[in-house]
């Protein structure tokens, strides 16, 4: 079976060569259309990931109920889309929000773009679309294997946001106590488009995330797992060839906090590992199995292709925790719903 | 254990060098003509490495006394008896800190300020001086806010150095907070940020660092000095010797200063075995001191806020 990241031929500049990989196989092994590209090396000899790098792609993390049993979507459904990304784009320029074009709630937006908030989601341009219908390829189905117990707890995160409630500062999740969306999801997520500057030196890969100002630094020395726990676990990489692997074990538990999405969360149990294989001048193809009995009943893998910006891009200062005006303000909202409903309870 | 015997003695025979050296250029010009730091592939002096300050800057940039708290209130004068040496106050800590005890003391130090004075304007010594006495209301570091430059580089936690071709990454351990020293062309920054923009060059043994596009919310150190919008730190990392940085940073704030000022120090190479900058995630160390009281229920207490 093969499943490939399939450009459409409608209207993109640049194509974007194919990763190709089964949820079995490694994505980069038997790349085709890259065979011709070398990757580049840095001054002493580690293959170059350096740059900054932002997912750019409509592909939703879970496969939508509507295309259950369908792994890629048909060439009209990819054209149609891509028109959607094109609209949205061209309203965001002329600076339409929302209801210019048709509010739609997340969670009912097939393709996000215009829906409230979207002023964090503001690409500058389309967004590519590819023909898969999930990042996760594993298992089959595209969906997370959640435990039961993991499920319910995603059901109420989901049902919690304007709702509550907020009765203290451990009722908002970690993203809204400037604390992180978690390390699972760090490489394609973030409401400004996941920037991620790579930085390496002899013997180390840096990331950083501009969200959060999350930060891991990836030995490559060969040193084995410290026995620190830390929010982000405890991060070894490898180079196979033109791939980076990192295996981060020794996560803190940190399920006794709410979660924006449940599958970002840390226990002491989860596992990771991460391939980033660049496989053109403009992409990493990152793939990530994600291990955790404490929220996840199987392994699961996602395949994501992160693009590469320009070389003058910069990442900002993120000063959320400085700047978090919005802690008080939802304290200061949920006493006051508290008292009135002491008052109109009497 | 790796790092034995063998390693203390490197150590200590890197101290005796960088004695030498110290005494020897500090007085000059802080710079060292002696030492030549290994190079990377690019043939550039290598920093890189885990570093760490160790003296009381960030208690007091300046000579200061060991004190009992970094919060202190005068206990009443005692009048009653004539001639009693109590009839002058006597510092002690105040409320809020007191459970600490022999932890919560500020050991003494000797100053890092060259010259010894931190050239303030008039209103901005009686500001310092403010600060001084509110320190408990009003130091960032308590809220766990980003450092600011130079604070990061003195405090009492290790930090990275990366080197790469065209960019120097600094990874602090205090809030996970990481500099980007661009040693290629940038614009400055959109907004006035808390670490600012660094532009970074090569000036022999020395990375030469330009920092500006601060704000005005972080402070130097818990003595209450600070800075304004105009501040801009001109710094310098010389190495000296395998285990030690020649640190030095220039301060000039037109705003608050009438000159330019210095700090320096040596900073110290942690030779542990695998020594990584581990996290330390204040912002969930602070929430319940700045949120705690704010909402419906305190959850350290689980009761109902007043």
């Amino acid at each position: 079976m093969s499943y490939r990241y399939v450009i459409p031929a409608v209207g993109l500049i640049g194509a974007l060569a194919a990763g190709c990989s089964t949820p079995q196989s490694s994505p980069t092994e038997g790349t085709s259309g890259a065979s011709t590209w070398t990757p580049p090396r840095t001054a002493w000899g580690d293959p170059d990931l350096q740059g900054v790098w932002r997912y750019e792609g409509t592909v939703p993390f879970e496969r939508p109920k509507e295309f259950a049993g369908r792994e890629l979507l048909t060439d009209e459904e990819v054209a149609q889309r891509d028109q959607v990304e094109k609209d949205q784009a061209a309203n965001r320029l002329a600076g339409f929000e929302g209801a210019a074009v048709g509010r739609r709630s997340i969670s009912e937006s097939p393709i996000r773009g215009n829906e409230y908030n979207s002023f964090w989601q503001d690409h500058g341009r389309p967004r590519r679309v590819y023909k898969q219908t999930s990042l996760i390829v594993d298992p089959p189905d595209g969906r997370v294997p959640y435990t039961d117990d993991a499920r319910k707890a995603e059901a109420r995160s989901a049902a919690r946001y304007g709702v509550g409630p907020y009765e203290s500062f451990l009722d908002p999740d970690t993203g809204e106590r400037c604390l992180t969306d978690g390390v699972t999801g760090m490489m394609w997520q973030g409401p400004n488009g996941g920037h991620n500057q790579i930085v390496q030196s002899p013997g180390y890969v840096t990331i950083l995330h501009e969200e959060y100002r999350d930060r891991r630094i990836i030995p490559t020395d060969g040193r084995p797992h410290s026995s620190a726990r830390q929010w982000f676990g405890d991060a070894v990489g490898r180079w196979e060839g033109d791939t980076l692997v990192v295996d981060t074990t020794n996560f803190l538990d940190r399920t006794n906090y709410e979660w924006a999405s449940i599958w970002t969360r840390p226990s002491e149990t989860l596992h990771l590992v991460e391939r980033f294989t660049r496989v053109d001048a403009d992409t990493i193809e990152y793939k990530i199995t994600v291990e955790d009995p404490a929220t996840f009943s199987a392994p699961w893998t996602a395949v994501i292709p992160i693009l590469r910006l320009a070389d003058d891009t910069q990442i900002y200062e993120y000063a959320c925790h400085e700047g978090n005006y919005a802690m008080p303000n939802l304290l200061s909202a949920g006493r006051a719903d508290a008292a009135r409903r002491q008052t109109s309870s009497r | 254990m790796r790092f034995g015997l063998k390693g203390a003695a490197i150590v200590i025979a890197a101290g005796a060098v960088f004695a030498l050296l110290w005494t020897r250029v500090a007085p000059v010009t802080g710079q060292t003509e002696s030492y030549r730091a290994p190079r990377t592939v690019d043939g550039r002096p290598d920093l890189s490495g885990i570093w760490q300050a160790l003296n009381t800057a960030n208690y007091d940039l300046q000579s200061h006394s060991a004190r009992p708290a970094l919060a202190l209130i005068p206990a009443p004068p005692h009048t009653g008896v004539p001639g009693l040496g109590r009839s002058k106050p006597v510092e002690l800590p105040a409320q809020s800190v007191r459970a600490l005890g022999a932890v919560g003391g500020v050991p003494a130090g000797e100053g890092v300020v060259q010259g010894g004075e931190i050239p303030y304007q008039p209103w901005a010594a009686a500001q310092k001086k403010e600060n001084f006495e509110h320190w408990l209301e009003r130091d960032p570091e308590i809220r766990c806010f980003m450092p600011g430059v130079p604070r990061a580089t003195y405090m009492p936690y290790p930090f990275q150095i990366f080197q790469s071709a065209d960019k120097v990454l600094i990874a602090y351990e205090f809030a996970g907070t990481t500099r980007t020293i661009h040693l290629n062309e940038v614009q400055n920054n959109p907004a006035a940020t808390w670490m600012g923009l660094s532009r970074g060059r090569w000036d022999g043994e020395t990375l030469v660092v330009d920092v500006t596009d601060f704000n005005d919310q972080t402070w130097f150190d818990r003595a209450g000095n600070f800075h304004s919008d105009a501040l801009h730190v001109s710094e310098r990392y010389t190495p000296v010797s395998p285990s030690h940085l020649l640190y030095e940073a220039t301060i000039e704030d037109p705003k608050v200063f009438t000159r330019p000022w210095t700090i320096r120090m040596p900073l110290y190479r942690r030779f542990e075995p695998d020594k990584k900058i581990l996290e330390y995630k204040c912002t969930e160390f602070v929430e319940e001191l700045l949120y705690g009281h704010l909402g419906a229920v305190d959850p350290a207490t689980g009761q109902t806020n007043k």
